[in-house]
């Protein structure tokens, strides 16, 4: 539909440059197009979306894995999650872990990206040290950023002692838990989504700035009109990657703190795995999985929108 | 209904796929080994006392060939369902290091009955076990699982840190309060304790001051006279005099200690190699005598079971035989530490004149499992246990965390006699 | 982050940094230094403290927690692991695994995004849709519908098993139709009008301007493969297929009491993850290929 069209504007020189074209090609060819897609689309439906389907017909029964009775609940596990305390915690610590990442990553990436955009071997050298958290296992570094916070044997318990505020144990606090995570998943990404944006900056033609600066903008005005709007597209693409990736965050979260302390951190598949596997409820898990699912397809569907409607030229 | 038929398709489709493709040494002829695989979850420094298990077995015979392979806990939680399920398991496997989720595996029908019992060598002695080991893996009167290993904990003490405070070590309850507090000084902790991803301590502290959690109806003690007065010595001496930091996880706990920077701390026979690396001047006790004078501990165990679809059960039995047998468990308790699961090894002179096993092994008839039995097991420890404590220590007073704890554990054991 | 890195001199891509007063300027230069100084900081200090452990002995480290570098040092935790491990063996089937999904991944994605910016079809945004969906989707909740498919296709420890269901990410996709889309339709033109059906099209004019994207992609999808722990081990059961997650997956435990050797394992994966992505990182902001438009 539209907004995807809306999605498609150009980063740099005009579709529409030279001569518009009016016909828009319809010639109806599905055969070209099914010999493209074909190999992506099979395993993403054998191996995606059936078991997505697969997994909500669990959700509709009392399933235990291997259980000779697997009787039919209809939509009993919805309900028993809507009265679930601990849905909704989840729920909430999802939402806020998923909300305040995307807006430290965006935020720092954009930073960065601004900071480092000129192509000088020091600011290679600098983007590439910002990019490396990404490529690293997220159980290894979750392991080591559990160690270095530890408040008796670490060195952010040095560190803090050294600023007067004593050894702070931030994740064995339900306080602090959450926005500890939230640092470690900003850290982690902030380095990819620079390099998305730096991408996109270098797409931005010289002329408009030179213009614009003729008529007298400053700096902040040339962000404002000039930079953020060109970026938009590549501002909405990491946004989306990161907020998808932040719904579904597990590895980090379950090494760093199981979903603790007092399940302040327990986020929905925290909760879901827990369900699953170690209560072995695999069709209370699939119906959480599905909630998920849902939150994740409304609130990407919300940011399409948002971005196309901000459309400024 | 369709689900039933979905899952005949599948048996169907697993017993041709195995028949074709003629595994295990199904097919073949009668001179070659039976091949039997073992999962477990014994990784870290556990991991060469079991393997050596395996090894010696295959030396001590041609007959049957074990194969273990070790992944982490978490890994066969998510995997060991299904692999059995559909027939593409091992034959034996350790699901988890909680022996209550034998309970479901039961209630699926994946696990098998262990039969081959009797004395000899040859077969099971399930008589010889810790008598609450086979109690816990019993159901409906049949055995279903073995101890692939039991544990005892006991009092490891800083041997430096009780010298330079001028403390000795305790033997009795009030001893261990007093010398927690006593030793809780200029950045050392006297108590160190983990409260969740542990083996729990704090049931230990309450069995020590004579409560408990749940009753036999699997009704919560808790918020009883005697649950509250159980726990609150210990969540005072925490909350006002900061005997222990809160929050931490086994291994944090173990780091703190490892670290030098905690006196005293509860825990099993593998952090004794641990300690001694990081370089402790390490004392080991039993855990002292709880209220009334007697001696009692955590004990903790990993089921070891054979799958209900294994295609060689005796073959899996014999192996748990050896496993649990007299030659392999001497061997197992001298190169790990862990006390003996049997207990006519009890008195055997080698593993009392070692000085790890030794201690562990005198708290084995003074131990009890944590929730033995209890219906949804794992559930109460995560969602009424674990927060409970993690809330006391934080503040909340005792009468409210109980209250609401007890409400979550009857609910989840289903207990009625309230 | 002070709005004072915003207000810096902006760039423009030829490098030219306007005039700004002078005051401004450096106090706009002076903070921009800070931030990336200490951004620097807190992006190297963890893989530093990481790879000084992998030296460290148990003792140092619990002794001296506040130090970064190792006082007293110890090999054994590499030659635990040198030891324990089959690791060449591990190596060769993390290689294929990651090597192998990761050059279909490539092949395959880039296809599907070529269709899906290039060419008009009935479904095409449904299509976009679909992928999307994909990606909103958490490994936990397949797993089980997964196995067992892989079971009725008898694909469970075999290499096909392991490599076809990752053959495409919907990520690659995602990420290769917002460049593709970026690519001026007239080199399409041009090449249409000297006879290229859409798949020259794709192979000769969209797949050499796409560097950037290919390199991106092949880097994220290939570290993550690599890093991959819990799929190899649903599919593989026997200990000839596991791959180095797995094997390192050992050390650790509830009661870790060897943090050289963990350490030591993770900067072993991590190194030839380092390597690819410095060998590869000059790909990544070489910019859109529409220099010559401008």
């Amino acid at each position: 539909m539209t907004v995807l069209t809306k999605v498609r504007e150009p980063q740099a020189g005009s579709r529409t440059g030279s001569g518009a074209e009016p016909r828009r090609r319809r010639r109806f060819r599905p055969t070209p197009a099914l010999l493209f897609l074909a190999p992506s689309f099979l395993i993403l439906g054998v191996f995606v979306l059936w078991p997505i389907l697969v997994s909500f017909w669990y959700s509709l029964h009392d399933w235990t894995i291997g259980a000779d009775d697997q009787p039919f609940v209809g939509f009993g596990n919805y309900l028993k999650l809507t009265q679930d305390p601990k849905f909704w915690g989840a729920l909430l610590h999802t939402i806020e872990i998923t909300v305040f990442s995307v807006v430290g990553i965006v935020i720092l990436g954009l930073a960065l990206a601004l900071a480092l955009v000129r192509d000088g071997l020091g600011n290679r050298i600098i983007r590439s040290a910002f990019f490396f958290p990404t490529v690293v296992s997220l159980t290894s570094i979750g392991l080591v950023w559990r160690f270095l916070l530890d408040p008796d044997i670490g060195l952010a318990g040095a560190l803090t002692s050294a600023l007067g505020w004593g050894n702070i144990g931030f994740l064995q606090s339900p306080a602090l838990a959450l926005p500890t995570i939230v640092f470690v998943n900003v850290w982690k990404n902030a380095g990819f989504v620079m390099i998305i944006l730096i991408a996109g900056l270098k797409g931005i033609p010289a002329e408009r700035y030179e213009a614009a600066r003729l008529d007298g903008a400053g700096s902040w005005a040339l962000l404002r009109y000039i930079t953020l709007p060109a970026l938009r597209p590549t501002l909405l693409f990491a946004t989306l990657i990161m907020t998808i990736q932040s719904f579904q965050l597990f590895d980090l979260v379950y090494v760093m703190t199981g979903g603790g302390p007092l399940f302040s951190t327990d986020t929905l598949v925290t909760m879901l795995f827990r369900e699953g596997f170690v209560n072995f409820q695999t069709g209370y898990a699939a119906a959480i999985s599905w909630a998920l699912f849902l939150v994740i397809v409304v609130i990407s569907a919300l940011q399409l929108r948002i971005f196309r409607y901000n459309d400024v030229d | 209904m369709h689900y039933r038929k979905q899952l005949a398709v599948v048996a169907v489709a697993a017993a041709v796929g195995l028949i074709a493709t003629g595994c295990s040494g199904g097919g073949s002829s009668s001179s070659d080994p039976v091949k039997l695989t073992v999962w477990t979850g014994f990784t870290g420094g556990d991991a060469p006392g079991y393997e050596q298990i395996a090894k010696d077995f295959n030396a001590s015979q041609k007959h049957i060939t074990v194969t273990m392979t070790a992944e982490p806990w978490d890994t066969i939680q998510q995997k060991l369902p299904s692999a059995w399920m559909t027939g593409q398991g091992p034959d034996i496997a350790a699901p988890a290091p909680d022996p209550n989720v034998i309970a479901q595996y039961v209630k699926t029908k994946s696990v098998l009955p262990i039969t081959l019992t009797g004395s000899g060598e040859s077969k099971v002695n399930a008589d010889d076990f810790a008598p609450a080991l086979v109690k816990e893996f019993t159901y409906d009167k049949k055995l279903y699982a073995v101890p692939a290993n039991y544990a005892t904990l006991s009092l490891y003490y800083n041997k430096a840190l009780f010298t330079a405070a001028g403390v000795t070590p305790p033997t009795t309850v009030a001893e261990l309060k007093d010398a927690a507090k006593k030793l809780t000084k200029d950045g050392t902790y006297g108590l160190v304790l983990a409260d969740n991803n542990t083996i729990q301590m704090w049931p230990v502290l309450q069995w020590l001051e004579g409560g408990d959690i749940v009753d036999s109806k699997n009704c919560s003690v808790l918020d009883s006279q005697k649950g509250q007065n159980s726990l609150k010595p210990w969540v005072d001496l925490v909350v006002n005099d900061k005997i222990s930091p809160v929050g931490l996880t086994g291994a944090e706990a173990d780091a703190i200690f490892s670290a030098g920077k905690a006196a005293m701390e509860i825990n099993g026979p593998w952090a004794a190699p641990g300690y001694k690396k990081a370089g402790i001047d390490l004392g080991i006790i039993p855990v002292p005598l709880d209220s009334a004078g007697k001696p009692v501990t955590l004990g903790s165990t990993a089921p070891l079971a054979i799958s209900s679809k294994s295609k060689h059960p005796q073959e899996a039995q014999q192996f748990l035989a050896y496993w649990t047998g007299k030659t392999a468990q001497k061997k197992f308790s001298l190169s790990t530490g862990f006390p003996s699961l049997r207990t006519d090894l009890a008195d055997d002179p080698a593993l009392k004149a070692d000085p790890v096993v030794s201690v562990f092994s005198s708290q084995v008839p003074g131990s009890r499992l944590y929730l033995p039995q209890v219906p949804n097991a794992t559930k109460v420890d995560s969602d009424a246990y674990v927060p409970l404590i993690g809330g006391l220590t934080r503040g909340t007073p005792v009468a409210d965390g109980t209250q609401k704890a007890s409400s979550t554990i009857d609910d989840l054991t289903g207990c009625s006699a309230k | 982050m002070s709005t004072d890195t915003l207000r810096r001199p902006t760039r423009t891509a030829a490098g030219r940094p306007a005039r700004r007063p002078h005051t401004s300027s450096t106090l706009g230069a002076v903070s921009r230094w800070v931030f990336v100084g200490i951004g620097l900081v807190l992006a190297l200090v963890p893989f530093l403290w990481m790879l000084s452990t992998s030296f460290r002995t148990e003792r140092d480290l619990f002794g001296n927690p506040a130090s970064l570098l190792p006082t007293e040092w110890t090999l054994h935790g590499y030659q635990g692991i040198w030891e324990q491990l089959p690791f060449l063996l591990l190596l060769f089937n993390t290689i294929v695994f990651a090597g192998v999904t990761t050059l279909l991944t490539l092949l395959f994605d880039s296809m599907a995004a070529y269709a899906l910016a290039r060419m008009d079809f009935r479904g095409r945004n449904l299509a976009f849709w679909l992928v999307l969906l994909t990606l909103m989707v958490p490994f936990q909740v397949t797993l089980i519908p997964v196995f067992v498919e892989l079971f009725n296709l008898q694909w469970l420890n075999t290499y096909q098993g392991l490599i076809i269901p990752r053959a495409t990410s919907a990520f690659g996709i995602f990420l290769f139709r917002q460049f593709f889309i970026s690519i001026p339709r007239e080199l399409d033109e041009a090449a249409r009008i000297d006879g290229a059906g859409h798949f020259r099209i794709y192979w000769q004019v969209i797949l050499p301007l796409a560097k950037p994207a290919i390199a991106t992609v092949a880097v994220l999808n290939f570290t993550a493969l690599w890093n991959d722990l819990l799929w190899p081990l649903v599919v593989t059961s026997s200990p000839e297929m596991r791959t180095l997650p797995a094997g390192l997956a050992l050390f650790g435990g509830q009661h870790v009491t060897d943090h050289a050797v963990l350490m030591a394992g993770a900067v072993i994966s991590l190194l030839p993850i380092a390597i690819a992505f410095f060998l590869a990182q000059r790909y990544f902001v070489a910019g859109v290929a529409t220099t010559g438009l401008k």
